[in-house]
């Protein structure tokens, strides 16, 4: 068994990176592995929005990986300086920053770089997408 | 400690992407990581100096290249051959480094644990 840590740089919409990450993390989990996190960068930041609402007849990403990370007690976390540069905010973010609204999903943690390196560090392997 | 290489293949504009690889850079190594970087590619136009980056609507990030020896990201290479295929020559990039063969890059990300593509 090897624990994993997953990037997902590909946006909610547009970019197929995020399904595929979605789907390789299906497939470690089903292979009996471990993925410690799931840690959102770049434009991956915004597959945590919660307002994110495709038509019923296609897949939505952020109910998919907040399902997903629900099932297999697995943490999504956001890099919080690349989710507030491109308007995912969480309650607390918004509050901090003046903003009317919050947008990012319960299910998604923000954190900091940090918490990727570290997981990195702990992790036999990273996957990125 | 993780032996990690970061490899910087894109233009400094048109995307973020280097931006955010040079953040994650600089926090590896402050992290105590054992940090490669690689410049490929258009990657080494991040690496020419007296660039405005303002100009394009964008923080002037490229100077903080400068700071990678500051985090003790020692090694640092750039790809002989995009060095030729742009018609540049070391002496016009800005932060010291080392002209890589292609042999060399490919060892440098045999060695590393983890690749990261920006």
């Amino acid at each position: 068994m090897s624990q994993f840590i997953i990037q997902v740089n590909g946006s909610v919409y547009g970019d197929q990176a995020s399904f595929h990450a979605l789907q390789f993390c299906q497939a470690v989990i089903a292979q009996g592995h471990q993925i410690n996190q799931v840690f959102f960068y770049q434009d991956g930041v915004s597959n945590a929005n919660v307002l994110a609402c495709p038509p019923s007849d296609e897949p939505n990403l952020n109910a998919l990986w907040r399902e997903f990370a629900k099932a297999q007690s697995i943490p999504l976390i956001n890099c919080v300086s690349a989710a507030l540069r491109r308007g995912i905010t969480s309650e607390q973010d918004a509050k901090e920053n003046g903003l009317a609204q919050h947008n990012c999903d319960e299910q998604f943690m923000m954190g900091g770089l940090g918490e990727l390196v570290t997981g990195i560090e702990k992790a036999d392997r990273m996957v990125s997408f | 400690m993780k032996k990690i290489a970061i490899v910087f293949r894109r233009s400094p504009f048109g995307s973020t992407s280097s931006r955010e690889g040079l953040d994650l850079a600089l926090l590896s190594a402050s992290f105590e990581q054992q940090v490669t970087v690689i410049f490929v590619a258009e990657g080494l136009l991040n690496l020419l100096s007296d660039q405005q980056p303002e100009l394009s609507g964008s923080k002037d990030y490229i100077a903080t290249f400068k700071a990678m020896p500051i985090y003790d990201i020692e090694t640092i290479l750039v790809c002989e051959t995009s060095l030729t295929q742009l018609n540049l020559t070391s002496e016009a990039l800005q932060v010291a480094h080392h002209v890589a063969s292609n042999k060399q890059i490919s060892q440098a990300l045999t060695e590393s644990d983890e690749v990261l593509v920006f």
